[in-house]
């Protein structure tokens, strides 16, 4: 029981620490955004799963599990829209990447609006 | 904003109420024998209350259209197995791309992909799924005409065409969020 609550929390662990390399190392903003969704999923979802299976294994606790459960989902539910927002706020600043993108439809169909 | 029907208000009111008997606890009590009636009509108190003001900005469409139960079966499978699955594969490809040594192996560019989904929560769930995949964040979503388009933002184009991205970016994930919405 423990020990699958540990590798749990230590896989979590490994994909928030590539989340944070990645956003240290990635090139502009909107990568930087891509890598912390990574800590976003798998980093949290990791360590809410070991927490039911150590409140459930080791306590007996339901109730513990549901309100973990709820938690992540609304966690779910509600964190991509921040992610949507941010790239979308970042663009319309008029924030590019240094190298460009490989093809960039948003721009054009926004110029083809103007 | 329109004004609530009286059927938006009655199925916000029990999704409230479900959620208060999973965040009180007393849904494990009921199963054990033991819920408190004070606990219980206190919830279908606040849940009147907050569902009279909250009615309008939850539901615009039918209003029962998720309370039938192959539609939740649907919905379980699909955040367990399916997406949960395509979030371990591109989790797994996104920190590999991360902690690989010497240069970084990213493409990034913002593809256009058509989408065949028209309600309101089936477009918010398909973008939701992709912005939780790493590697594509949704960044726009617009009706041109009949057809909804999302612009995706996506660190390793491979394909530009619209048909195909939409191919390799949300390929089963659309097809089962048809089966919940519309």
């Amino acid at each position: 029981m423990r020990i699958a609550v540990d590798i749990l929390i230590g896989i979590s662990l490994f994909f928030a620490f590539a989340g944070t390399v990645g956003l240290l190392r990635m090139p502009d903003t909107f990568s930087r955004l891509q890598s912390s969704t990574n800590i976003a999923t798998l980093g949290l979802l990791g360590v809410i799963i070991g927490g039911i299976v150590y409140s459930i294994g080791q306590y007996a606790d339901y109730t513990m599990a549901v309100k973990l459960a709820i938690l992540g989902v609304f966690y779910i539910i509600t964190n991509p829209i921040s992610g949507h927002s941010l790239t979308k706020a970042a663009y319309r600043h008029g924030i590019r990447p240094k190298d460009g993108f490989v093809c960039d439809k948003y721009g054009e169909d926004m110029e083809n609006d103007d | 904003m329109k004004k609530a029907k009286f059927s938006a208000f009655l199925s916000t009111m029990i999704v409230c109420f479900i959620f208060w008997l999973l965040l009180t606890g007393q849904i494990v009590s009921i199963f054990k024998g033991e819920a408190s009636i004070e606990v219980l009509i206190a919830g279908i108190l606040a849940s009147i209350i907050i569902s009279l003001f909250s009615a309008r900005f939850f539901i615009h469409e039918k209003a029962f259209y998720l309370f039938n139960p192959l539609k939740i079966l649907c919905l379980l499978f699909y955040s367990i197995f399916i997406f949960g699955w395509e979030l371990i594969k591109a989790n797994i490809d996104m920190a590999f791309r991360a902690l690989k040594p010497g240069k970084l192996k990213i493409n990034p560019g913002i593809v256009k992909v058509p989408t065949k989904l028209k309600s309101e929560y089936g477009l918010s769930m398909l973008a939701n799924s992709i912005t939780l995949t790493p590697g594509t964040i949704t960044m726009d979503i617009v009706d041109q005409g009949d057809e909804t388009f999302l612009y995706i933002h996506w660190i390793n184009v491979t394909v530009t065409d619209e048909n195909e991205a939409g191919e390799a970016i949300k390929g089963t994930l659309e097809k089962w969020v048809r089966r919940i919405w519309k």
